[in-house]
């Protein structure tokens, strides 16, 4: 593509045409947005970098309408390839067993193929074995040489005993370096001690870090690590490794040589039981809804909850005034959460409060009062009314799940 | 004729009530051995009976004086008339004084009668109702009976008529006031509270004395049982305690577990016991029941379990659980009934044998466990909060003039600044100083009052232990459980200390006129008696002339002093957590409300956590440490020099 | 509750922050899932040392005897137990995930299932009913979520922190508990030989890696504001706004699934 730089008029009047479908792709380069205490920034830059005119002179366009040639409009495809690696002839293996929640790689399974990228140097070639259905598509960047799909219906759903069955096939084919199984609680920790089980293999497991042909992982309860010599199987944590980046891989594919050697499941899957959000232990929840004082509304409140799939929390006044029950109490004096996001709605932030909440990851908040603590501790807080932040949040989640579906379908 | 039959009523009556004495006697002994001084105790009983159980009565000076009218004429008219009537002993003199004494006690009569016009709701009705009409029974047939022996009226006068109504009258009066008495009737609490008196469990209260401290469990001993499982499990000098119960609803009035809703009600928890005692179920009960748990559904006997966990016993483990050991009960109680000592007893039992302390109790008891603090927090933390602080450490010392006791609130943010509002003070007064740090454990308090004993005994013995090994003069603590503990319940385990409140503390200072106070800027100003400081050890004055000290004018609330309202915050309710009506510091924060103050000082973390959690807007809250702080005058000499005098210091070591 | 044989394997834990030992969080939970199943027929079983203080703490919950097959610090446990189980008419063997102290790999569990040839289930949250040799039981998965098993008995199965929270570990029945040792031949553990342990290092949080292919992105990457350090406030917007701007986040951080 030629680097000269054109008007294009189709664009600029896509840009202009609110209603046209592509409207929103071609805004470009902001001219002014809300900046992070509320104040709408402007970026002059942006506007006195003007464009070329057709007649080759520079012009610039305060109006804020120059937006289809602002810049040069570059392709999607401008996109720098990266290098390809290439295993023909493999030394050896690495198996990596990936947990595929949801049918995609996950930051963990990403992490454990970089570990397994590093332990497979030049010479190794990473094997990812997979089972069932994959909506996967960057195998490719994730680092993946060869990739083993086992697939048959005694594989699906929960069916960890077949599936140990068709990793020892794997064993027996590739006879791999080391086995890689993320050490979750979605399937890897399991799989991988039944792998362990099944081959002999001492693991290693909660292994954080990998050096040289030491392997450290976390020991008891947490308070020790141990350290001991890379075994064949190894069981890693999360971010044990960084993910590959740099290269590409040709996800080759493998079959399995021989048939699994099907025997009858002495651990039969009836499927998942439905269970009351509500229900979930706060402890355990990665996204709490939590309600305090200010909420008014404690009706929508529940119905904000189960829209958003949040688990319900509350703060120590809520549950004194009856409206929550005593176990839903987060704070010192209350349950400690971990969660991974807290939304506390109308909660002021008393302190026995945010000490329960210390432990969590990122804190929004929704008050009317902005001097309130729970506001110098959120990571992310809009003052308003609750009920009308919770109803157009509502809508918003709303929105983005029929989207959602209609991406799927 | 009466001559003949008043003698038979008199004595018949005399030889029933001792029957029932000693079958009541043998009731009580059913409970498990005491120590008591049993001659001592008894000819010290009248002593203890008119100074100072009347010192508590004197504070209804209505119900006082009635009392010793009613009281004083009956026992007068008692003894007079079984000398008179029963042995027939004629004397005019001795007929006049009778006659002196029902007058008095026919007056005194009438004043019952008044009150129980329109009773308030603490007191009980039932049989109580009835009582100032055998009252006045007793002394009017007695009155007309003696005519005759003063010689006001012939002998015969009335005839076998009068006689015969005055024998009922007589028989109406002897029957509840002697046979009452030890049958079970409302005078039981004469012949009862009288015995209580003599072989109370706490001697040590009689004379101005206080005791407050909870008794120890003896745990070396496999077979003593651990707590009170069944009313027998009880001392039997606890039990004999219960029957003294007048019944009169002062506890009730002041309790705060009941105020709030909470299933507990004081007095019908010592009338349970009462059942228990003799057997039966609570639906004759004649006053309020516990909030939300109707009549007649309970019921126990001496040998059965008080509490069943499954189902209905005598009474529900969560009335135990209600109370918040403020001892407003015990303070009001005009027998001197223990009603604290018997809920712990019965919680050990919870705790101990069946592992039941509700709510957050278990994982408390398991964090003082494995982390001597409540919390669970990483014992290793319990200095951070004075990282900046170089505060003095007694293991680098060895010894100190004075040792600070932190407690647990080393732990809790907003007492953090309470604490470094006193160390700020102690740097300003040069005391010599030193905390124990990371040597120092939960003193127990909450372990203890959940009704584990045996943790309690666990982190007091390594406290002592800890103490031993070093040399100080006195403790002083922000924390008035600790306080508490370590003045009064250490001293059991071996552990003997003289131990200050840091009020106490503060007011000495400025007595010696060691701080250089300005005069603060709090416009109005309340302040809350800590339980454990007020009642449980009488320090009323310190907090309040260190406020006078920095021109604070206490604005006090109606209930203060030794009848403050309980926070809500002690003997692990917090933790427990029975639910309410309301809050307990939702009603002590309308108190404060009430004198239109903007700040409320407290000298307790448990207090100020428990009020801090009132919604606001709300009067702030604030510790006396930290007002004292606020107005201290670092004077600019001092300043200059001290940090060259702790240079040099550092130099020398 | 059922008639099952039920033997609940126990170690002894330690607290997460004073390491104190204390009746294991898992075991414990396993002895509570034991003692509603089978009341005072479940079987507590240690491998270890007797003396161990600790042990009290499940015999506080109610159990009258805890059998210790006694071996001393660093020996394996595995072949003691699958010796003790495989001679017993045991029908359902519970115990915690991974142990509080030593490696704690949590491969225990899978080792004695393997060996004895018993299926195993992991993550045991409930037991629904028992049927001709047949548990229907209920799994517990990440976010309180339960998944319905099937499983042929005798079986194995491990307990997380989703099962039903240990009872209270009351001192009287504590103090009263019989501790049953037994004499065992004692087999030593390889690995603690040639693995050691240390104090838990601290993991750095991940920093986020900005692959910069251009001066401008290494410019914009060196100059973006850090992350942390007092939250972004949103004032006087519409609920709509604040309602896009807590969407945002909820979908950065991947929480609205």
């Amino acid at each position: 593509m030629s680097d000269i730089i054109r008007r294009d008029p189709r664009a600029e009047w896509i840009a202009r045409n609110r209603l046209h479908p592509l409207h929103a792709s071609m805004q470009k380069a902001e001219t002014s947005w809300m900046g992070p205490n509320g104040i709408v920034r402007k970026n002059p830059h942006v506007i006195a970098a003007g464009f070329v005119g057709p007649a080759g002179l520079k012009r610039i366009d305060r109006s804020g309408a120059q937006q289809g040639t602002v810049g040069k409009r570059s392709n999607a495809s401008v996109e720098v390839q990266l290098p390809l690696h290439i295993i023909e002839q493999p030394a050896f293996h690495i198996c990596v067993v990936p947990d595929m929640v949801g049918g995609r790689l996950s930051s963990h399974d990403k992490d454990l193929l970089g570990l397994a990228r590093k332990l497979a140097g030049d010479s190794g070639a990473v094997v990812a074995v997979i089972f069932g259905e994959d909506k996967e598509g960057a195998f490719d960047t994730a680092g993946v040489d060869r990739l083993l799909r086992v697939q048959g219906d005694a594989f699906d759903g929960y069916a960890p005993e077949a599936r140990v069955l068709a990793l020892s096939a794997v064993e027996s084919q590739l006879a791999p370096r080391h086995w890689l199984l993320p050490d979750s609680r979605t399937g890897g920790g399991e799989l991988g001690r039944r792998l362990a089980a099944k081959l002999g293999e001492r693991p290693a497991t909660r292994v954080w870090q990998v050096a040289g042909e030491q392997a450290i992982g976390r020991a008891g309860s947490g308070q020790q690590d141990i350290q001991r010599a890379l075994p064949r199987l190894i069981l890693a944590a999360a971010e044990c490794a960084e993910p590959v980046s740099d290269t590409r891989h040709e996800v080759r594919l493998l079959e399995l040589a021989e048939k699994v050697a099907h025997s009858l499941p002495r651990v039969e899957d009836l499927g998942p039981v439905a269970v009351d959000p509500a229900q979930i232990p706060m402890a355990e929840a990665e996204f709490i809804l939590s309600g305090g004082n200010g909420v008014k509304d404690w009706k929508m409140f529940h119905q904000a909850a189960i829209a958003l799939g949040a688990t319900e929390g509350a703060s120590r006044v809520a549950v004194d005034d009856g409206f929550m029950p005593r176990n839903r109490q987060v704070g010192a004096t209350g349950t400690w959460v971990t969660a991974r996001v807290y939304l506390a709605v109308g909660i002021s932030g008393a302190i026995q409060h945010l000490q329960g909440i210390g432990a969590c990851d990122k804190v929004v908040a929704v008050n009317m009062d902005p001097g309130c603590d729970m506001i110098k501790r959120a990571d992310l807080s809009v003052i308003g009314d609750s009920a009308a932040i919770l109803a157009a949040l509502m809508e918003r989640v709303a929105t983005w799940r029929q989207e959602g579906k209609r991406d799927a379908a | 004729m009466l001559n003949t039959l008043l003698p038979i009523l008199l004595f018949a009556a005399l030889t029933l009530a001792v029957i029932g004495a000693a079958k009541r006697f043998f009731m009580w002994r059913r409970g498990r051995p005491a120590k008591v001084d049993w001659i001592g105790g008894l000819l010290k009983m009248p002593r203890r009976y008119l100074v100072d159980l009347h010192h508590v009565v004197e504070r209804d000076k209505y119900m006082s004086k009635t009392h010793v009218a009613t009281a004083g004429g009956f026992v007068l008219a008692a003894v007079l008339a079984i000398v008179v009537h029963g042995f027939g002993l004629h004397n005019r003199i001795l007929g006049f004084a009778l006659l002196a004494a029902t007058v008095l006690m026919f007056t005194g009569a009438l004043f019952v009668a008044k009150r129980r016009l329109n009773p308030p709701s603490r007191l009980s009705k039932g049989p109580w109702m009835r009582l100032p009409k055998s009252l006045l029974m007793f002394a009017a047939s007695f009155f007309i009976a003696t005519l005759p022996v003063a010689g006001i009226l012939p002998p015969d006068f009335g005839g076998w008529v009068l006689a015969i109504i005055l024998a009922v009258g007589v028989a109406w009066g002897v029957s509840e006031l002697f046979l009452g008495m030890t049958w079970g009737g409302p005078m039981k609490h004469a012949f009862a509270g009288a015995l209580h008196l003599a072989w109370h469990r706490r001697a040590e209260r009689f004379g101005g004395g206080r005791s407050t401290g909870l008794k120890a469990l003896d745990l070396n001993d496999p077979k003593a049982p651990l707590g009170v499982e069944k009313p027998t499990d009880f001392t039997w000098n606890q039990l004999l305690g219960f029957d003294a119960c007048v019944q009169c609803g002062k506890c009730e009035a002041m309790c705060p577990a009941f105020a709030a809703g909470q299933p507990l009600n004081p007095k019908k928890l010592i009338q349970d016991m009462v059942i228990g005692l003799a057997g039966g179920n609570d639906a004759n009960f004649a006053g309020s029941p516990y909030p939300g748990k109707p009549l007649g559904e309970h019921s126990g006997g001496p040998h059965q379990p008080i509490v069943d966990l499954n189902g209905k016993a005598l009474v529900d483990a969560e009335t135990l659980w209600s109370c918040t050991t403020c001892r407003a009960c015990v303070e009001e109680c005009p027998m001197m009934i223990e009603h604290v000592d018997a809920i712990v007893d019965m919680r050990r039992h919870l705790t101990l044998e069946k592992g039941s302390t509700p709510n957050k109790g278990a994982e408390v008891l398991e964090n003082l466990i494995a982390t001597d603090n409540p919390g669970g927090f990483n014992p290793g933390g319990r200095l951070n909060w004075a990282a900046d602080l170089n505060l003095p450490l007694l293991a680098d010392k060895g010894e100190t003039d004075v040792l600070f006791w932190v407690g647990d609130g080393a732990f809790d943010m907003r007492n953090q600044r309470t604490l470094r509002a006193f160390v700020t003070i102690l740097k300003a007064a040069d005391v010599d100083f030193a905390v124990l740090g990371l040597e120092e454990r939960d003193s127990g308090d909450v372990a203890r009052r959940l009704g584990d004993e045996a943790t309690f005994q666990h982190l007091a013995r390594r406290n002592i232990a800890t103490l031993t090994k070093y040399r100080f003069k006195r403790i002083v603590s922000c924390d008035p459980h600790s306080f508490h503990v370590l003045k009064n319940e250490y001293g059991a385990l071996g552990g003997n200390y003289q131990v200050l409140h840091h009020s106490t503390f503060i007011e000495e200072l400025v007595r010696k006129g060691s701080l250089n106070l300005g005069q603060s800027k709090a416009a109005s100003v309340t302040y809350h008696d800590p339980c454990y400081l007020g009642r449980y050890n009488g320090e009323y004055e310190a907090p309040r002339a260190v406020l006078k000290a920095i021109g604070i004018e206490v604005k006090e609330m109606e209930r203060s002093g030794f009848r403050s309202r309980c926070c809500g915050g002690g003997g692990g309710a917090p933790i427990t957590d029975i639910p309410g009506k309301q809050r307990i510091p939702d009603m002590r924060m309308v108190d404060i409300k009430e004198t239109g103050a903007e700040l409320v000082a407290v000298g307790c973390p448990q207090c100020t956590a428990m009020l801090e959690g009132v919604v606001a807007p709300r009067p702030e809250i604030k510790d006396i440490a930290e007002l004292v702080a606020e107005v201290l005058i670092e004077a600019t000499e001092v300043a200059a020099k001290r940090p060259a005098a702790k240079r040099e210091l550092a130099e020398v070591q | 509750m059922t008639d099952l044989n039920i033997v609940a394997l126990v170690s002894v834990g330690a607290h997460p922050t004073s390491a104190r030992p204390r009746r294991a969080e898992q075991d414990a939970r396993a002895v509570e899932l034991g003692l509603r199943l089978a009341g005072q027929n479940l079987q507590l079983l240690h491998a270890g040392d007797p003396q161990a203080e600790a042990l009290r703490g499940y015999l506080g919950m109610g159990l009258e005897q805890l059998d210790v097959l006694e071996q001393p610090e660093g020996a394996d446990a595995l072949p003691l137990l699958v010796d003790y189980l495989q001679g017993s008419r045991t029908q359902l063997v519970l115990t915690g995930s991974q142990a509080e102290t030593g490696e704690g790999s949590g491969m225990l569990p899978f080792l004695l299932a393997e060996r004895l040839g018993w299926p195993m289930v992991v993550g045991l949250a409930e037991v629904e009913k028992v049927e001709n040799g047949v548990a229907q039981v209920l799994q517990a998965l990440p976010r309180g979520q339960r998944r319905r098993l099937k499983v042929r008995l005798p079986c194995v199965a491990s307990v997380d922190n989703a099962a039903p929270v240990a009872r209270q570990s009351a001192f009287g029945p504590a103090r009263r508990g019989q501790i049953e040792a037994h004499e065992v031949t004692v087999v030593d553990d390889t690995l603690l030989a040639e693995a050691s342990l240390q104090p838990a290092k601290p993991r750095p949080k991940r920093l986020k890696v900005i692959k910069a292919k251009t001066g401008a992105e290494r410019m914009k990457a060196a100059t973006a504001k850090a992350s942390g350090g007092g939250g972004q406030i949103l004032k006087d917007v519409s609920p709509q706004e604040g309602a896009e701007a807590i969407f945002k986040l909820l979908i950065e951080e991947g929480v609205l699934r």
